[in-house]
């Protein structure tokens, strides 16, 4: 079973630091979401392989819990 | 009587209502809860006056551990909260014992939640006010949001102080579920430099809040805005751009035109600048502000000051005992 990377507040994808393929460590970050003009880094909770990603750079007006980036 | 700071949240601050009024001639915006229906509620519910300063949480909430038995309420949006992992109901006061953690996530429904505790918070007033106003570094915890380690002063409770008691579903606003909003504006101070073509594309255009909203301005994207001869033909020191204007005085809630961008002056805003202000969002209305979220769409809605003012008596009309009820 795979991992599920959701998004933890309402906001922009300001940048996506990784795609399908990329092999990640626990706690590397793997988008940045923006809100109120602060960086809100979203970190892999997991070490895997990125599987999916969701979420592209500069994408607009994302809600919250929403789905971004899978692990397998 | 405290509680501990586990997780601060996005930006949650100490904030008291109305304000730091009286230094908006010397910069000092009036800071304070952005939606004050909200906030005032989770006060009355503990047994505290008002405007007693409690916590604003933004879109991501806090996570705290109680040191004492304390008597709590979490109002606004609906952050998920949870006492030592049970679930807390919104609009309600709550009891937690000493070492019980209140945790807050990110917000399900709105934007902004609100956390009072019986007493109060106890931290120095500055100009009159604790509320936090970060960008000069005053008010609240040391001048600025909530940091993980700190230990958070409370007050002494009132004795009404009790568990159990609830804000009428009636007497709640109302959070948009439909991603859309109805913003009053009062037209003015800067009406007559936008042409009437201008006016009526500003009143019947879809908004959209931008992601760099914060509470010193929330930011919109929508069409162009036309103006009148005396935002064309104007002295050279009011600027080269037709919504520059010399110098002047800004309302709280201002719509102001950066260019082509509106930006509604909130909070934390500034008190002055060069730019004009065709509209002003009434404080009034300021809680649906507080409440949406970036990609979410307004539609502005004209209103005379009369109607603005009768928006403010009926919301304080509704900030009141009477819109709790003892379970």
């Amino acid at each position: 079973m795979g991992t599920e990377i959701r998004t933890q507040t309402a906001g922009n994808v300001w940048k996506v630091l990784v795609q399908p393929g990329d092999v990640v460590a626990e706690g590397d970050v793997l988008f940045i979401m923006e809100v109120m003009k602060m960086e809100v880094p979203h970190t892999a909770p997991v070490a895997g392989k990125v599987s999916k990603v969701h979420v592209a750079n500069d994408q607009e007006g994302l809600d919250a819990d929403a789905p971004a980036v899978e692990l397998e | 009587m405290s509680f501990a700071v586990i997780k601060p949240g996005l930006e949650t601050s100490v904030q008291d209502w109305p304000g730091r009024y009286g230094y908006w001639n010397q910069g000092f915006p009036p800071s304070g809860p952005m939606d004050s229906w909200s906030f005032r509620l989770a006060n009355l519910l503990v047994g505290n006056p008002a405007g007693a300063p409690g916590l604003e949480c933004q879109y991501m909430g806090p996570t705290i551990r109680f040191d004492d038995q304390t008597i709590f309420s979490v109002t606004g949006a609906d952050m998920q909260p949870t006492l030592d992992g049970a679930p807390v109901p919104l609009w309600e006061s709550v009891t937690a014992q000493p070492g019980q953690v209140l945790a807050m996530t990110f917000a399900k429904l709105g934007t902004r939640a609100y956390v009072a505790v019986a007493g109060g918070i106890e931290v120095a007033p500055w100009l009159g006010s604790r509320a936090t106003f970060h960008k000069a570094g005053i008010g609240g915890m040391g001048g600025y949001a909530l940091k993980a380690g700190q230990t958070v002063p409370t007050g002494e409770p009132a004795p009404e102080a009790v568990a159990g008691r609830r804000v009428k579903p009636e007497a709640r606003p109302a959070i948009a579920t439909d991603r859309r909003w109805e913003i009053e504006v009062v037209p003015g101070p800067n009406d007559d430099w936008i042409d009437a073509e201008g006016h009526h594309r500003f009143l019947s255009a879809d908004w959209k809040l931008s992601g760099k909203s914060d509470r010193t301005g929330f930011r919109l994207d929508g069409p162009d805005w036309t103006s009148t001869e005396k935002a064309i033909n104007k002295a050279p020191e009011h600027g080269s751009l037709p919504s520059n204007i010399i110098d002047q005085g800004y309302p709280l809630g201002a719509i102001n035109l950066a260019g082509q961008t509106p930006i509604i002056l909130v909070n934390d805003g500034p008190s002055m600048g060069g730019f004009i202000n065709p509209y002003t969002v009434p404080q009034a209305a300021f809680w649906k502000l507080a409440q949406s979220k970036p990609g979410e769409t307004y539609r502005f809605k004209a209103v005379t000051v009369a109607q603005a003012q009768a928006m403010a008596r009926s919301l304080s009309a509704l900030c009141a005992e009477a819109s709790i009820t003892q379970a």
